[in-house]
């Protein structure tokens, strides 16, 4: 049973998103308002094709054409940068990027980037527990990450962003490419960020795994609440 | 017709010329016997050759007797914008505007190479002598042109074939540079290539074109080795300078001002 949301964390409203198509422009949002509480996760359903990346996107300020409106934790999303934005609201995208190097430099790539503090940059002993709690104690930090399964790479990218202590993950088919045991592994560490207080927006496909709250159905650009069973 | 000219120069005459244009007779007649397709574009080539290296000669000429700066900026400004128009249109997946940059970056580096050369190196007075500027800016644009078309191409076409990575480094809140600099590198080493591999082949698989116009035109080995280093340098130099230049100030383009690469499906100029 889920406890009440005890505040509210992120929300979107009426955003629209306009896509150049073969005959002519393609509303794929059409005026989308979502919220979300601390702790809450949410999924957003639909076929292929329906929006949900581009939701995701259009939430982490990582669509170009678009409208509508973004707060977290009540400010309002033109008041900050995009990358301070991006950094706390922070988007995985369901393809797994590894960059060239060992697990520990995909790792702790978020702190080579201007926007991050890098005096905050992770130890050793943080990032070998980051990868035991996903399922990956097998897993050197010294082994080069091109060598590993995409089931894998999916959970070191999760790593990578969990370590940057997001507020509001946004995770596109986060377990596409995971096995029964690997998806097991990474509803656990899902449900810990939820509990400490990040709220996550999950796109999915797949049967409902009992981890969301709410599950939203996305189809022609529009959200509806789903009937729970 | 024929027979030695000034400075040791063996004059071409008429004769000799159409003799020459024989040898392109045996390339059409193979070219027609095993059915290459090339034909017309044989024909339509050499004659342009004919045409457009004796109007050189007849504008050369003119210029060499005028001696005005003026008709040197002017041409080399005609030289540049030919360039602009031949780098654009090898880079057809470059965004809108991309003449404007090529002829900034072109301008900048044939202009300041150019004079670097003909100033610091050659010390040609006065400072725009036709006889040296001209040659000297067309070598220096006509090789930059090469690679400057060349890391144009390359960056767009590599930040497209990164778009997937591109955006997961954004989201984890990088930069445009820091998204893009993978490219940007590879972008203007691929501008580098051709120059670097001039360098290493010259003088054993080819006798550079400068050197070879000297020694025929009667120069001392000896002499036209130095003049044909500094140009080799000055070709590389200008490569350099230009594609980076052009990649730097290119590159940006395909973000936005919140710093979200445009992929292929989100811009209305996708080709």
């Amino acid at each position: 049973m889920h406890a009440t949301p005890p505040c509210a964390l992120l929300e979107a409203r009426e955003l629209t998103v306009v896509l150049p198509g073969d005959a002519g422009p393609v509303r794929v949002l059409d005026g989308v308002s979502l919220t979300l509480a601390c702790g809450e996760v949410v999924d957003v359903t639909g076929p292929s094709g329906a929006g949900k990346t581009t939701l995701l996107r259009a939430i982490a300020r990582l669509m170009p054409q678009g409208s509508g409106a973004l707060f977290l934790g009540g400010v309002s999303a033109s008041e900050m940068g995009p990358q301070r934005w991006r950094s706390r609201v922070a988007l995985l995208p369901q393809k797994p990027v590894i960059v060239a190097g060992d697990i520990a430099e995909n790792l702790t790539l978020p702190w080579r980037l201007k926007a991050r503090d890098a005096s905050l940059l992770p130890d050793a002993n943080r990032l070998r527990s980051a990868l035991d709690e996903i399922g990956l104690a097998d897993v050197a930090l010294e082994r080069d990450a091109a060598r590993l399964s995409l089931g894998q790479q999916a959970r070191v990218a999760l790593t990578r962003v969990l370590l940057t202590r997001p507020d509001v993950l946004l995770l596109d088919e986060p377990d596409a490419a995971l096995d029964k045991a690997s998806s097991a592994a990474l509803a656990a560490t899902l449900r810990a960020f939820a509990e400490d207080g990040g709220g996550i927006v999950r796109s999915r496909h797949r049967d409902d795994d009992g981890l969301a709250m709410r599950r939203l159905a996305l189809a022609a650009g529009r959200l509806t609440e789903e009937a729970r069973p | 017709m024929s027979g030695a000219g000034t400075g040791g120069v063996i004059v071409i005459g008429w004769v000799e010329l159409a003799l020459a244009t024989g040898f392109i007779l045996v390339a059409g007649a193979v070219a027609i016997a095993l059915r290459l397709g090339v034909t017309k574009s044989l024909w339509i080539a050499t004659a342009r050759t004919y045409a457009q290296l004796l109007l050189l000669g007849l504008v050369l000429g003119w210029v060499f007797r005028v001696d005005s700066p003026w008709v040197v900026l002017g041409i080399m400004l005609i030289m540049i914008t030919v360039a602009t128009l031949t780098v654009a249109r090898r880079a057809p997946d470059a965004p809108r505007g991309s003449h404007r940059r090529v002829f900034a970056s072109m301008t900048l580096t044939g202009f300041t190479i150019t004079f670097a050369v003909t100033a610091l190196v050659v010390h040609v007075e006065p400072w725009y002598l036709p006889r040296y500027v001209i040659p000297i800016a067309g070598m220096i644009i006509g090789n930059s042109m090469s690679g400057m078309a060349l890391a144009l191409e390359r960056c767009f076409a590599d930040l497209d074939a990164r778009e997937g990575e591109i955006l997961a480094l954004t989201a984890l809140g990088a930069t445009p540079w820091e998204a893009a600099q993978d490219s940007v590198r590879a972008a203007i080493r691929a501008g580098m290539i051709p120059g670097i591999n001039t360098l290493s082949a010259a003088g054993i698989v080819f006798i550079p074109g400068m050197m070879a116009g000297q020694v025929l035109a009667g120069a001392d080995p000896m002499v036209a080795a130095p003049y044909q280093i500094v140009v080799m340098m000055m070709i590389a130099a200008a490569d350099v300078l230009g594609s980076t230049m052009l990649v730097m100030l290119s590159y940006r383009r395909r973000f936005t001002a919140d710093g979200v690469y445009l992929e292929r499906s989100m811009r209305t100029d996708a080709r």
